[in-house]
Formats: C-alpha cells, sequence, structure tokens
C-alpha cells in the first residue's frame, strides 16, 4: 500500500526543483554553505532554499508510467501557487536531496 | 447516431505536430490543449525523453520531450517552443501528459488504412500526409506500466 501524503510539506528547491517533505518528519533546519541542511530521522536532506510550509495540499501519486523515465519512487505529485512539487518520503529521499557522499552529518549543528 | 463515414473520419483525425526533423501525428481526441512552452522544473536522474515537471491548470504536468520519444534526429531550432497537452493512457488511468514539440502544424485526416509498419507501443505506424511520410503515435501506449 503506498504511503499515504503528509498534511503539512515542507517545501525546498533542489537541484531546479520543488520537493515537498513530511513537516513531521524534520527534527532541525540548519544553514550550511549557500544552503540548508534538513536533519530527518536518520538521516539528513540537503537544499538549496526552503519555501516554506504548506498544509493541505492535494496530492496525487505518480502515474505508474513515470518510472519509466524516472527511476526514483515520489510518494506524488502536487503544486503550490504555480510550482509543480515532487513530494517524496524523507526516509526514502531521492539521490538529488541526499547529502554528498563524505559530508559530515552533523556539520551545521550548533 | 452519426453515419458511419462522419465516425471513421473522427476517427482518424489528428493534430500534425513538429518535432525534430520528424512530423508526428497525434490523435485530435487525445489533445488537450497546445500552449505556448510550459516552464519546466528538471526532475534530476530522469531520462532524456522527461524534461521534468510543469503545472498546467492548477495541476502537476509530467512533460516529456516529444522529438526524443520518437528518436528524431534534432532539427535546425531544437528550442521546443510549444507544449502540446494530451492525454495518455485509456479509461480511469488516463492521465495529462506535456509534450514539448516544435510547432502544431494542422489537423488532417490519416485513414487508418494508410498506417503502416508500427512497433506495437508509442508508434502506431507511418503514413503519408500531403506528400511527407509522418509517424502516426498511440498516445494510450505511452501510458501503460513499464
Amino acid at each position: 500500500m503506498p504511503p499515504q501524503p503528509p498534511r503539512g510539506l515542507l517545501l525546498l528547491r533542489r537541484a531546479g526543483g520543488i520537493w515537498g517533505i513530511d513537516s513531521s518528519a524534520v527534527d532541525g533546519l540548519a544553514a550550511r554553505g549557500d544552503g540548508y541542511r534538513i536533519s530527518v530521522r536518520g538521516g539528513a536532506l540537503a537544499a538549496d532554499e526552503i519555501l516554506g510550509v504548506a498544509e493541505d495540499l492535494s496530492v496525487r501519486p505518480p502515474a505508474p508510467w513515470l518510472r519509466r523515465f524516472w527511476p526514483e519512487a515520489p510518494v506524488g505529485l502536487t503544486v503550490h501557487g504555480r510550482l509543480p512539487v515532487v513530494v517524496v518520503d524523507p526516509h526514502r529521499p531521492p539521490a538529488a536531496l541526499r547529502l554528498d557522499e563524505g559530508e559530515r552529518s552533523d556539520e551545521g549543528r550548533d | 447516431m452519426e453515419p458511419r463515414g462522419q465516425e471513421t473520419r473522427r476517427d482518424g483525425t489528428h493534430l500534425l505536430v513538429r518535432a525534430g526533423e520528424y512530423a508526428c501525428a497525434l490523435p485530435l481526441e487525445a489533445v488537450r490543449r497546445v500552449v505556448r512552452a510550459l516552464t519546466v522544473h528538471p526532475l534530476p536522474g530522469a531520462l532524456g525523453e522527461l524534461e521534468g515537471l510543469a503545472e498546467f491548470g492548477g495541476e502537476p504536468l509530467p512533460v516529456l520531450n516529444l522529438a526524443r520519444l520518437v528518436k528524431a534526429p534534432t532539427g535546425a531550432n531544437p528550442a521546443y517552443p510549444v507544449t502540446v497537452v494530451v492525454w495518455v493512457g485509456s479509461g480511469g488511468a488516463r492521465e495529462m501528459v506535456g509534450l514539448a514539440a516544435d510547432a502544431a502544424l494542422e489537423v488532417v485526416h490519416v485513414p487508418s488504412d494508410s498506417v503502416v509498419s508500427g512497433d506495437g507501443g508509442l508508434l502506431a505506424g507511418e503514413a503519408p500526409v500531403a506528400g511527407e511520410v509522418v509517424r502516426v503515435l498511440n498516445l494510450e501506449a505511452l501510458g501503460r506500466e513499464a
């Protein structure tokens, strides 16, 4: 059964795309270089820009055919304002959101 | 009830679209709108056929590059200035998709008995239209799972 879309989404920009993650899964947020480090249980994600938190967006599952062209498995797709958003599981993020290998996981923590 | 001849003509009506050096015929009933190129946000790690994600009518819209999809040689001006919004798949599994293309040309009639040599998938076959061989596409096939 696919995961249910979260109610509150932390919206961020990364690698030219807009992404949404379950805001309740976020443990911390810290500036890191030109971007941000987002702490989630068991890991950390990277963002170029934090756009804010949006609630009750209508998230629809991605069409199965999309996997033919994109190997990632997002939770769903939605729109915030005029921006298309890819909603992802913060515990199984796409490669673009993961911190680069070799970077310190505690970097940026106060 | 419509006369049989009109039904046949409607079934064969296509929108002719330029994609690189190919002209592609899209079933008109699957075409929702032709718009100026939508702003596309890339999906990192996607194959070249998938340009990214756009917004259309308040909904997220995956956008595919039609020229790459049909393996057309790149034209002289590969800017893809139009997005053709189409339905792919069938029945309840129908989904909207954007096709980035060079131009929407005209509406043409492609008789089904003039279409030959399809691949059983997206390419329904080829057919002569006004002296040019066009690729006739089956957009229902695009919506099938991998």
